[in-house]
């Protein structure tokens, strides 16, 4: 007996908004590209406004999320216009760039910012191109703080794809656990 | 339901003047679910709509952000077929209406100015990443090379107070060794042994004296003393030194003099004969057969010296390290030396206000070239009008009774008047008990020698001019004297007119 139908019937399919948010410059629009279309270019261009893409992922066999990914223009800070697009947000992926310091004070920054705006939410922070390792000014004792507060941290390279699916499939199940 | 804007959200989307962009509108209810639509969905990708189904699966953007309780506005939303516009959700009545308006053309060009802005501003921040890392890398070499010029001082003194305590002893051996060489009958073998001895201990003083000299030099503790210097005379004095060596090896050895060389120039003559003797020595010591010349010129205040050999020749690589100290070519190895020679020659044309190059080619011998500062000497007249000097006495004090009377010779011949002691002890005492204007200070005296004398007299307060006078040209004796308390250092032989000039110059 085909078990099929049985199976497409059961799956439950949930929609969840994900932000990705940091300074200008760290990679969220290359993330987003290589986790969507497994794709990267090393060619620098800034979001203005907001890019939207969707990506189905299994978390187990009867769960799939299908994440509606909300790219965000780069800021050192929360403006208006950037805030506005928060709204309705389940998690969020902080990025920063390792190779430049201040895009850590940014990230920190950004993610009280973006607390305070829509309540603690689950989030990941990427520490960005980790293909540049040796051009990395953000050093393990500048992470210390943070790790210990038990965010969760993930190097990550848009370049090579290193620690991107984890990212995005870690942030997905800290939503699900907090939605059960 | 209606097709058409409710005439409140029409006011709405004139007060935002943009009415002349492309509009596309849904209306929701308060379930979320589409009721209606308008304007032009295709525009943005929104092919399938279907009224009665929830909203948020058809339009992905809107999840989450339904209901609304007061108007949003989401700008430069990018929707499929790489269209931009600017969303309003705007509540009404119950439902919610997501009025869409096109913002692509305006969004690229924003675009184009944020890259330009974050483009410059990424520049900007790798330049001055750029320049920090400069910035410690300067600071890094700069450190460095403190710690190596310390680390470098630190050696020479070390070197400098090694050498001098070597030193001591060694003149000691050297001079002892002397004195049983002139009293002692020895047979043949112990007369082998003897020189054998004596050769070996002035070879390493030679070697100590050179290793101080680099070490003082490298400390910046060699201070020049001009004096008025017959280069002829030091020329000849070159030959009459080289010209048994170059005998033993039976190389042709030529000393040439340029027509324009002066009677008496300035110059720390030590240290000049210093360079010419290691530049000589050396040419001597890799010259096989051929020759070996040394010629001397001068023009506009500058002594041009050059030593040129028919050796070996040397390569280009081994030119850019010659003159480094404690270098070593690969054939001088089991030929004596310690690599200084050439460096402190270097040092010294240096600090005497010139240059030495060197010129060669492998094969092709090689030629030591350069100049140091010489400038004219003036020159005293002879017979000067006796009544200037008559009242002004020199004390002479020398052992030698010959050089004495010649000393007094020549004095009396510039003038002065002159008394005589034959001993150190004897010059303290006539000095503190006549006065006189000036003494000349033989220093190897009996009784009590010249240093002694002048250290003795400066103690007692004797304070006019005290002008050494040595047979040694070593620096190292004329600084001692100079220590001692004497004003100037006179080298034996002595000429007349650079002793008087001397004389001259230390009354003032």
């Amino acid at each position: 007996m085909n078990s099929l139908p049985q199976l497409i019937t059961k799956m439950t399919i949930i929609q969840k908004k994900i932000c990705m948010i940091g300074d200008f410059s760290v990679g969220k629009t290359s993330l987003v590209a290589r986790f969507v279309r497994q794709s990267f270019s090393d060619k620098y261009l800034t979001t203005v406004g907001v890019k939207i893409d969707t990506k189905l992922i299994n978390i187990t066999d009867d769960t799939q999320v299908k994440l509606i990914l909300w790219d965000i223009a780069g800021s050192d800070a929360l403006n208006t216009t950037t805030a506005s697009y928060l709204r309705g947000a389940a998690g969020y992926l902080l990025v920063a760039d390792g190779t430049r310091r201040p895009t850590w004070d940014s990230a920190l920054n950004l993610q009280q910012a973006v607390s305070s705006q829509i309540g603690n939410k689950p989030f990941v922070l990427l520490l960005n191109k980790a293909d540049l390792q040796e051009q990395w000014e953000i050093k393990p004792s500048l992470v210390e703080p943070q790790t210990q507060q038990g965010w969760k941290l993930l190097p990550t390279s848009a370049k090579t794809g290193m620690g991107v699916e984890e990212a995005f499939s870690l942030l997905a199940k800290q939503i699900l656990e907090i939605a059960t | 339901m209606t097709r058409t804007i409710p005439l409140r959200l029409a006011k709405y989307i004139r007060s935002l003047w943009l009415s002349e962009t492309i509009i596309t509108y849904l209306n929701i209810d308060s379930q979320g679910h589409l009721i209606d639509w308008g304007g032009y969905p295709r525009h943005y990708g929104l092919t399938h709509l279907v009224k009665g189904q929830p909203v948020t699966e058809q339009v992905v953007f809107l999840e989450g952000m339904l209901p609304v309780s007061r108007t949003q506005v989401l700008q430069f939303l990018s929707l499929e077929g790489g269209r931009y516009a600017h969303v309003h959700l705007v509540p009404f009545e119950n439902g919610t209406w997501v009025l869409m308006f096109d913002a692509t053309s305006q969004q690229q060009q924003q675009q184009k100015m944020q890259q330009q802005l974050n483009d410059l501003s990424l520049f900007s921040y790798r330049q001055s990443q750029l320049i920090q890392e400069l910035e410690s890398a300067r600071r890094q070499l700069a450190e460095e090379k403190t710690q190596l010029e310390q680390a470098s001082e630190l050696k020479s003194r070390f070197i400098a107070t090694l050498s001098h305590e070597l030193r001591t002893p060694l003149t000691s051996i050297v001079g002892y060794t002397k004195l049983l060489d002139e009293v002692q009958q020895a047979d043949v073998r112990e007369a082998t042994y003897l020189a054998n001895v004596k050769t070996n201990a002035n070879h390493l003083l030679t070697l100590i004296d050179n290793v101080l000299e680099q070490a003082k030099l490298e400390m910046g503790q060699v201070i020049l003393h001009p004096t008025v210097c017959n280069v002829s005379q030091l020329l000849a004095e070159m030959k009459a030194l080289f010209f048994p060596t170059a005998q033993d090896k039976g190389l042709a050895f030529e000393t040439i003099t340029a027509k324009t060389i002066p009677m008496r120039v300035m110059l720390d003559e030590l240290h000049f004969r210093q360079i010419l003797i290691n530049l000589i020595t050396n040419a001597f010591k890799f010259t096989q057969q051929g020759f070996v010349k040394v010629a001397l010129a001068w023009q506009e205040g500058h002594l041009e010296f050059a030593v040129a050999d028919s050796g070996p020749g040397i390569s280009p690589v081994a030119q850019s390290k010659i003159f480094s100290a404690y270098h070593r070519e690969d054939n001088a190895r089991g030929l004596p030396g310690a690599g200084l020679g050439l460096a402190i020659c270097h040092h010294l044309v240096q600090l005497m206000g010139g240059e030495l190059t060197v010129d060669s080619a492998l094969g092709q011998g090689a030629i030591f070239s350069g100049f140091v500062q010489a400038p004219l000497a003036q020159t005293l007249p002879l017979n000067r009008e006796v009544e200037l000097s008559q009242e002004v006495t020199i004390l002479v004090a020398d052992d030698n009774a010959v050089i004495n009377d010649l000393l007094e010779i020549y004095l009396k011949e510039g003038g002065y008047s002159v008394i005589r002691a034959s001993n150190g002890e004897e010059a303290v005492n006539l000095a503190l008990a006549m006065q006189p204007e000036l003494i000349l200070m033989d220093l190897q005296m009996p009784i009590l020698d010249g240093y002694h004398a002048t250290k003795k007299l400066r103690s007692k307060e004797f304070n006019k001019p005290i002008i050494a006078l040595s047979a040694s040209t070593l620096a190292t004796d004329r600084e001692a004297a100079l220590r001692a308390g004497c004003n100037d250092y006179l080298t034996k032989p002595v000429y007349i007119e650079d002793l008087l000039l001397a004389v001259a110059n230390a009354l003032g």
